[in-house]
């Protein structure tokens, strides 16, 4: 309205954001004046709001309405008249030498990492890193943010290594940690409404990397799940800019967003085309697909009417998508007992007989997860966003892996009952 | 004595490149999607201006739009019951935006440049 149409505006944001409004300003280009009543504004009495505008902006102590008046009337000063949007200055490549301990404080103190403690990225690790991929380490990978207005950062593929170095992966890892960064997709976007994100990995990758996507596969019971999907929050906090209070501003939090529930389908029981598949990609095609939303929201047993009464009677903000997450054996009974050859048959069914006008056959996804135990489904909340390849990430001559890889101990499965027992 | 050891910086360089306002037809949720948000530079956002301010309120028409979050109807409410109130000199167009609070809605912009003075937005948060 300012700029387009030439119409002196009077923005109103509660007090609860005047710092994060009148920093954010600053990448608008034009230093718009706010006013700030109270908070909250939404689910109070109309009396409460009456007072709220008969009463003074808690940050400036100006009546509300002379503020408002304020804005509209009084002349723009030469600093309102040429404010600019400023880029932010480069940052060294090298922090300044320190002892191990100093250096852990300070990424901890600085807000650089996720409360766990990292792995400091020394020059040696993270060349070391760096043969995870052919890609030069000056080539660019992509630039994210965590608010929607302000500068994006950059970042190229020696920064995504340093990440991966802290999240604790190896370089068989580094090509997953390269396409997520190619996103440029944050876990944890700016909101009051607490975001959280999946990741889920198909293809070749799955494998040859160790990732788990059976038993227990969303549980901290694998490395590289572990380590990919503590990776993402990492590349959110260091290139989104994520600063609690600042540019993160989720209520309450979750945990999900400690590793973004990062785990493989499991494509050898499923009895489905692997997602990646479903959405445009080859099945030797190694890709990680992104999804966000906020919660688990059930987890459930039953055939698909069950699973339509839950979507019908549970939802995040917006309602109407799900993701749902199916133990092999849900598949397999939704095909064999059911008739659902095809998932998205599934997910016109579900859409059908839900009242959210924003349901689509699209927005409701299935994933096929978990170690045949139970026939049981988690059901999620989260919208499917995106699908990255991961291949071209991939050194020519394939994963580089280590002499002898890392993994955990893996499920113990076997048919004659001794499964995990020692006998005498 | 420990060791200094040399570390690299993991913090993303800055780009000059920052977000801006969505498109009416922008998808559902692309505020919070880096593949349809879109994205201006410093330098174009700085050629933004802003208008002129009017000499004042009395006889002038103001736009109270809400832009779509909790409880931005009933302040705005509240507010134009204050001006007819306090200010009746003060004419008030109350106006609920169509789409969602993140997004360009132009044909309300146009018609408030024809039939308005000035606009309060809100309530943000």
């Amino acid at each position: 309205m300012e700029n387009d149409y030439g119409i002196p505006t009077a923005p109103v944001v509660t007090a609860r954001f005047a710092d994060y409004v009148e920093r954010d300003k600053l990448s608008h280009g034009m230093a718009l004046r706010f006013t700030y009543p109270p908070y909250p504004v939404g689910w109070v009495p109309r009396e409460t709001l009456h007072r709220y505008i008969e009463g003074n902006d808690p940050i400036t102590g100006i009546p509300i309405t002379q503020e408002i008046d304020d804005a509209l009337t009084r002349p723009l000063s030469d600093f309102e008249r040429n404010f600019k949007a400023e880029k932010r200055p480069e940052r060294p490549r090298l922090l300044e030498p320190d002892t191990e301990e100093n250096l852990h404080r300070m990424f901890l103190e600085n807000g650089w990492t996720d409360g766990l403690p990292i792995i400091l990225p020394t020059e040696e690790r993270v060349a070391e890193m760096l043969t995870g991929t052919d890609r030069k380490p000056d080539e660019y990978v992509g630039m994210m943010s965590v608010t929607t207005h302000e500068e994006r950062l950059q970042y190229n593929v020696e920064k995504c290594a340093v990440i991966a170095v802290m999240a604790g992966c190896r370089p068989e890892h580094f090509p997953v940690i390269l396409a997520l960064g190619a996103s440029g997709r944050p876990s944890m976007p700016s909101s009051t409404t607490s975001f959280a994100s999946m990741m889920i990995v198909n293809g070749p990758i799955r494998n040859e990397i160790g990732m788990n996507s059976g038993l227990g596969a969303l549980s901290p019971v694998n490395y590289a799940n572990s380590v990919i999907g503590r990776a993402w929050t990492l590349m959110s906090i260091c290139f989104g800019d994520m600063r609690p209070g600042a540019t993160f501003t989720a209520t309450t939090g979750t945990t999900i967003n400690y590793n973004n529930m990062c785990c493989a389908e499991n494509e050898e029981n499923s009895v489905w085309e692997p997602f990646h598949v479903r959405k445009g990609y080859k099945p030797n095609e190694s890709t990680v697909s992104l999804f966000r939303g906020w919660n688990v929201l059930t987890q459930g047993i039953g055939p698909a009417q069950r699973m339509m009464e839950v979507a019908k009677n549970l939802g995040g903000p917006f309602g109407g998508s799900y993701t749902f997450l199916l133990d092999p054996l849900v598949a397999k009974s939704l095909k064999h007992d059911e008739g659902y050859n095809d998932p998205i048959e599934l997910s016109k069914y579900i859409a059908g007989n839900l009242q959210s006008p924003m349901a689509s056959p699209e927005r409701i996804n299935f994933v096929v997860v978990g170690g045949e135990t139970n026939p049981m489904w988690v059901t999620t909340d989260f919208s499917y966003f995106q699908t990255v390849s991961i291949g071209e990430w991939i050194p020519k001559d394939g994963i580089k892996h280590d002499e002898k890889s890392l993994r955990m101990p893996v499920p113990v499965t076997c048919a004659d009952g001794t499964c995990g027992i020692t006998i005498e | 004595m420990s060791n200094k050891c040399v570390v690299l910086d993991p913090i993303g360089q800055p780009s000059g490149i920052f977000g801006r306002r969505l498109e009416i037809d922008s998808p559902m949720f692309a505020i919070h999607d880096p593949t349809y948000q879109p994205r201006d530079t410093s330098e174009n956002l700085s050629s933004l201006k802003m208008a002129e301010r009017i000499d004042t309120l009395e006889g002038k028409a103001v736009y109270l739009v809400n832009t779509g979050f909790a409880g931005g109807r009933e302040f705005m409410e509240e507010l134009q019951d204050w001006f007819a109130k306090n200010r009746p000199g003060v004419k008030t167009i109350l106006k609920n935006k169509t789409t969602s609070m993140f997004t360009d809605e132009p044909d309300l912009w146009r018609e408030i440049k024809q039939n308005g003075d000035a606009v309060v937005f809100g309530v943000g948060g």
